[in-house]
């Protein structure tokens, strides 16, 4: 994982303390960075690198709707964040988000402009990761077929239509010649129900 | 904004509308910062993703069971699976089977579909094995047809044999029968000796 990398090139700091005796919010992490001597604070960059991933990799999915792109966004912009929080270039530490989702709409932007860009980041940067994103846990398919099933014929329609390929309640209320709101209705009800489902799926032993 | 400041935690409904692009802009913008600041928020999120990722999986695989509008086939067949159709008449018949390479099986029952308001569709099993009736199942009333995905698990696994399918529309609380199709099943390899 990134952190690792880097473990191996520095001398830890001692300031880089343990980070699971209190729970530190994010621009706790963010600071620790700032006020560490760079490449130093290698407990808080990868906290920070492990809790923002997984959000940079859903940014990505949305506005790029495409898996290798989210990917190789996630580690543009985490390694960007963390390059400019070593050299303090980040000035409020409490909008960190903020700062991130800036980060994240330039490199999408630049994504969607050209390939060129994206490979030379990944070619400097690639010594730092082992190219692993978040993993994902996997779902049980056995039992999501069975809770579809389950659900009401309309639910459960709607549901595949709208998932199959992301379509707005406006598309899929066209092919079925319904209004739009009663798409939402269905769709609301039809996921509660489901997920319900999975949960006692879950909890079931 | 921060993320404390947005109320959380997200209604999965919100969060579904965000992913499909629905909210907007402003909305939007504010929902990518609140994601980004907020770890239980995006569980959620990514939780809702999985479910979508699980859903096209199954729906690729031809396990999925159900009744849709034109569309879904299409975009399989778009996709670039195998999808084959039975185009059924009005209290027609069909020979039937599914090959080792199809990824979908079809089933297009024909019936005109103008005034219909609720249509339920009745499965008859093979050899009078009992019925299951789905209810209020969708279709497009400016279509000729209802589309069906019988499910390519059930498919393989069935012997030769012959089974039923009836619409009806439903009116006042009353039924009215106004289709039924027959299919004469009969497996791949049987075909082939």
């Amino acid at each position: 994982m990134f952190t690792l990398a880097y473990a191996s090139r520095v001398e830890a700091d001692p300031q880089d303390f343990a980070l699971d005796a209190a729970e530190p919010d994010d621009a706790s992490l963010a600071r620790r960075i700032e006020a560490a001597r760079p490449g130093v604070a290698t407990a808080a960059e990868a906290e920070l690198y492990r809790r923002l991933a997984p959000r940079v990799r859903l940014y990505g999915l949305k506005h790029l709707r495409e898996r290798q792109a989210a990917a190789d966004l996630v580690q543009q912009v985490l390694l960007m964040t963390i390059e400019r929080l070593r050299a303090g270039q980040v000035r409020e530490p409490e909008r960190l988000a903020s700062y991130v989702l800036g980060m994240c709409r330039m490199v999408v932007l630049d994504l969607q402009r050209t390939h060129a860009r994206h490979e030379r980041l990944l070619g400097t940067f690639a010594q730092d990761l082992s190219g692993d994103g978040p993993t994902t846990p996997h779902l049980d398919d056995a039992s999501l077929l069975r809770c579809l099933q389950r659900l009401p014929e309309r639910e459960r329609s709607i549901l595949v239509m709208t998932f199959y390929d992301d379509r707005q309640a406006r598309d899929v209320a066209v092919d079925l010649g319904i209004s739009e709101g009663n798409v939402r209705v269905i769709r609301h009800r039809g996921l509660g129900r489901l997920r319900e489902c999975m949960d006692s799926s879950e909890a079931a032993p | 904004m921060s993320h404390a400041d947005f109320p959380a935690p997200i209604p999965p409904a919100t969060l579904l509308a965000y992913w499909l692009g629905e909210l907007d802009e402003a909305a939007e913008a504010q929902l990518d910062e609140h994601l980004l600041g907020c770890g239980d928020c995006s569980g959620q999120l990514q939780a809702l993703v999985e479910l979508g990722d699980g859903i096209r999986k199954l729906t690729c695989r031809g396990s999925l069971r159900g009744v849709f509008t034109d569309a879904l086939p299409k975009r399989l067949a778009e996709a670039g699976l195998r999808v084959r159709e039975y185009r059924v008449p009005r209290d027609g018949s069909v020979h039937c089977t599914i090959a080792p390479e199809d990824d979908i099986v079809v089933a297009r029952l024909q019936v005109p579909l103008e005034d219909i308001r609720q249509l339920d569709l009745i499965v008859l099993n093979p050899e009078g094995q009992g019925h299951e009736r789905l209810q209020h199942v969708p279709f497009d009333s400016s279509a000729s047809d209802v589309v069906v995905l019988p499910g390519t698990d059930l498919l393989r696994a069935l012997p030769v044999s012959t089974m039923r399918m009836q619409l009806i529309a439903v009116e006042h609380g009353s039924d009215r029968l106004i289709g039924e199709y027959t299919f004469h099943h009969t497996p791949w390899a049987e075909l082939q000796t």
